[in-house]
């Protein structure tokens, strides 16, 4: 059975980069960073792809945010993705999981969608929340932490990771939404001809009068969410911090080995 | 009593996790904001676990079972509508659920499904007023926010396990009150089919004294020689973080954190792993931690006892260099 596949995918700041806070302390500084498609979120582009050449069928990836999320859009359809959807929400940093996921869960709702898929967590904000919550919005199906999918005609057979290694097996019908976990498959590499052509794709842009609002800000909310400030974690590291040169500090290590009788002599 | 804090316990095989009583020690003060120090409930939710509902009762909690032949094994469907009920009638202020596999898989959805409002993976909660403030974590550590919810409905709270220390039995027992299930055992749309457990083959890291892990830092596979050589030589295994095993660099029995093994060495030595939350639940508890990295502000560091700024891959030769002299 041919499948219409959704995948949402975020753009996020590199983790592994440094971060400052702006001024006002309620952002960081974006001026400064670089982006790149969020890690779990390949792992759903990856799937919904190979759910797709397996099954048959259609993948749309679904991304909110600014202008600058079109480059990982072109990046999904180079890796296999047939169409591209920006819900054109310009906040840079869109903190509130609730907001977002009531905004994605309108625009799927305007696509057909026999699995919706998303990655477990952004490594920006690790709320774990857009899945859950999508599923709960639209009333599908769901299963999270999802580390193996098999389409059986009208049910989705799903391995979920807990804790300590365990997996929890679960079939489901569709329509339904999975989370996908980190190292589900091996996320492909795009051809650089198909680099080319989605370079000339089209993106589809989502206003708010194509989601039922008036205005972005009209999103109806349960809560009034506020970010009350953002800081460097207070230290709470009692590390002994070893500085010098790599010889020194190998000196010390020894050291230590030693003292604590981890090593003889 | 309305109003309060409901806590949802979670359990699997006739044991509680850890993690439901960390969520006790946050509820009480939560409940005393709120006015009443014992306006905190516990639900349990299952089939036949009247015993894990006793034993919760031991905490100084009312303790809510909802007992169904359709809540036997955890479905997202079932805790979800089971719960509606709860929520409905005990209206309570906050809704606590464990930061795990299990709770944010129901607890967004439940917020989805009742239209409530949500915050997740916090390390801690505040009420003041009518606003809830919650702690987290964000970009890898690096960046702590504080965020307020304001709202007339139940918010629901998922806490990150290990954030805070968990609650002891109190003295004296609270009671426990069966309530009634109101569900649709059709309407529950995921089939369990079974649990699937970690082949062993490999070496046991939950009994080494001595653990060398590996993370990202190490930067190629052919690397992973060098932590081998050093865990060798100072009579170690070598673990690593969940990115290695993703990767096939490492076998999945090898991975310590929230999904792999949670380990308890003399020694961790962590080379060139960053410390995000999933690893770190899994190797804070050791009895000497070194962490090795190039960027300061990792948050390895925080759980550290001794650090190295510096790469792993000169620093390890250069130490078995100083460890034969």
């Amino acid at each position: 059975m041919p499948l219409n596949l959704v995948v949402c995918l975020k753009q996020i700041p590199n983790p592994d980069l440094q971060f400052q806070i702006a001024p006002d302390g309620k952002d960081i500084r974006r001026d400064v960073l670089n982006y790149k498609l969020n890690g779990a979120d390949e792992y759903a582009l990856e799937e919904a792809v190979r759910l797709k050449e397996k099954n048959g069928g259609r993948v749309v990836a679904v991304t909110l945010g600014p202008k600058r999320t079109e480059q990982m859009l072109r990046e999904a359809l180079a890796k296999g993705a047939d169409e591209a959807v920006r819900i054109a929400w310009d906040d840079p940093a869109a903190f509130d999981a609730g907001k977002n996921a009531r905004l994605l869960a309108a625009a799927v709702r305007t696509l057909p969608h026999d699995l919706v898929l998303t990655g477990v967590q952004s490594d920006d904000y690790v709320n774990s929340a857009t899945g859950g919550l999508l599923a709960g919005i639209l009333g599908l199906a769901h299963a999270s932490v999802v580390t193996r999918v098999a389409v059986q005609g009208s049910r989705v057979e799903v391995a979920c990771e807990l804790e300590g290694g365990l997996q929890r097996v679960y079939t489901l019908p569709l329509p339904a939404l999975l989370s996908i976990q980190f190292g589900a498959n091996t996320p492909r590499y795009a051809p650089l001809p198909a680099i080319m052509k989605a370079a000339r794709q089209p993106i589809k842009e989502l206003g708010p009068a194509a989601l039922g609002l008036s205005n972005w800000e009209a999103v109806p909310l349960p809560y009034a969410f506020g970010i009350r400030g953002l800081s460097p974690p207070t230290a709470k590291g009692h590390a002994e911090m070893i500085a010098g040169s790599v010889e020194e500090q190998a000196k010390r290590f020894a050291q230590v080995l030693r003292e604590k009788g981890f090593v003889r002599r | 009593m309305a109003g309060g804090v409901l806590i949802v316990a979670e359990h699997l095989e006739r044991r509680i996790a850890p993690s439901t009583l960390e969520l006790i020690a946050t509820a009480r003060p939560l409940a005393q904001a709120l006015g009443d120090e014992r306006n905190a409930r516990i639900a349990v939710l299952g089939h036949g676990v009247r015993d894990i509902a006793t034993h919760l009762a031991g905490y100084a909690l009312d303790v809510l079972l909802l007992d169904h032949p359709a809540l036997a094994e955890y479905t997202g469907d079932g805790y979800v509508q089971a719960l509606r009920g709860t929520v409905e009638s005990t209206k309570p202020r906050v809704i606590l659920v464990a930061h795990t596999s299990q709770g944010y898989d129901f607890a967004p959805a439940l917020a989805g499904t009742m239209d409530l409002p949500l915050v997740t993976n916090c390390l801690a909660v505040d009420l003041e007023g009518d606003r809830l403030v919650a702690t987290r974590r964000l970009l890898n550590e690096k960046v702590q926010a504080q965020v307020e919810i304001r709202s007339d409905r139940p918010i629901v709270v998922t806490m990150r396990p290990g954030a805070v220390k968990a609650m002891g039995p109190a003295r004296g027992m609270m009671t426990v009150t069966e309530v009634p299930v109101t569900l649709d055992p059709s309407s529950i749309r995921e089939t369990f089919v079974r649990l699937e457990r970690p082949q062993v083959q490999d070496i046991d890291l939950s009994t080494a004294d001595i653990i060398v892990s590996a993370g990202r830092g190490i930067q190629k596979k052919e690397n992973l020689a060098l932590v081998e050589e050093f865990a060798k030589a100072i009579g170690g295994v070598v673990g690593a973080s969940r990115p290695l095993t993703d990767m096939d660099w490492l076998p999945k029995t090898r991975q310590v954190g929230q999904s792999g093994k949670t380990v308890r060495p003399k020694l961790y030595v962590a080379c060139g792993i960053s410390g995000a939350m999933q690893h770190v639940a899994g190797m804070k508890d050791a009895g000497l931690i070194v962490a090795i990295n190039t960027d300061p502000t990792a948050p390895i560091f925080e759980v550290a006892h001794v650090g190295f700024i510096a790469d792993a891959l000169k620093l390890l030769p250069a130490t078995l260099k100083e460890l034969k002299a």
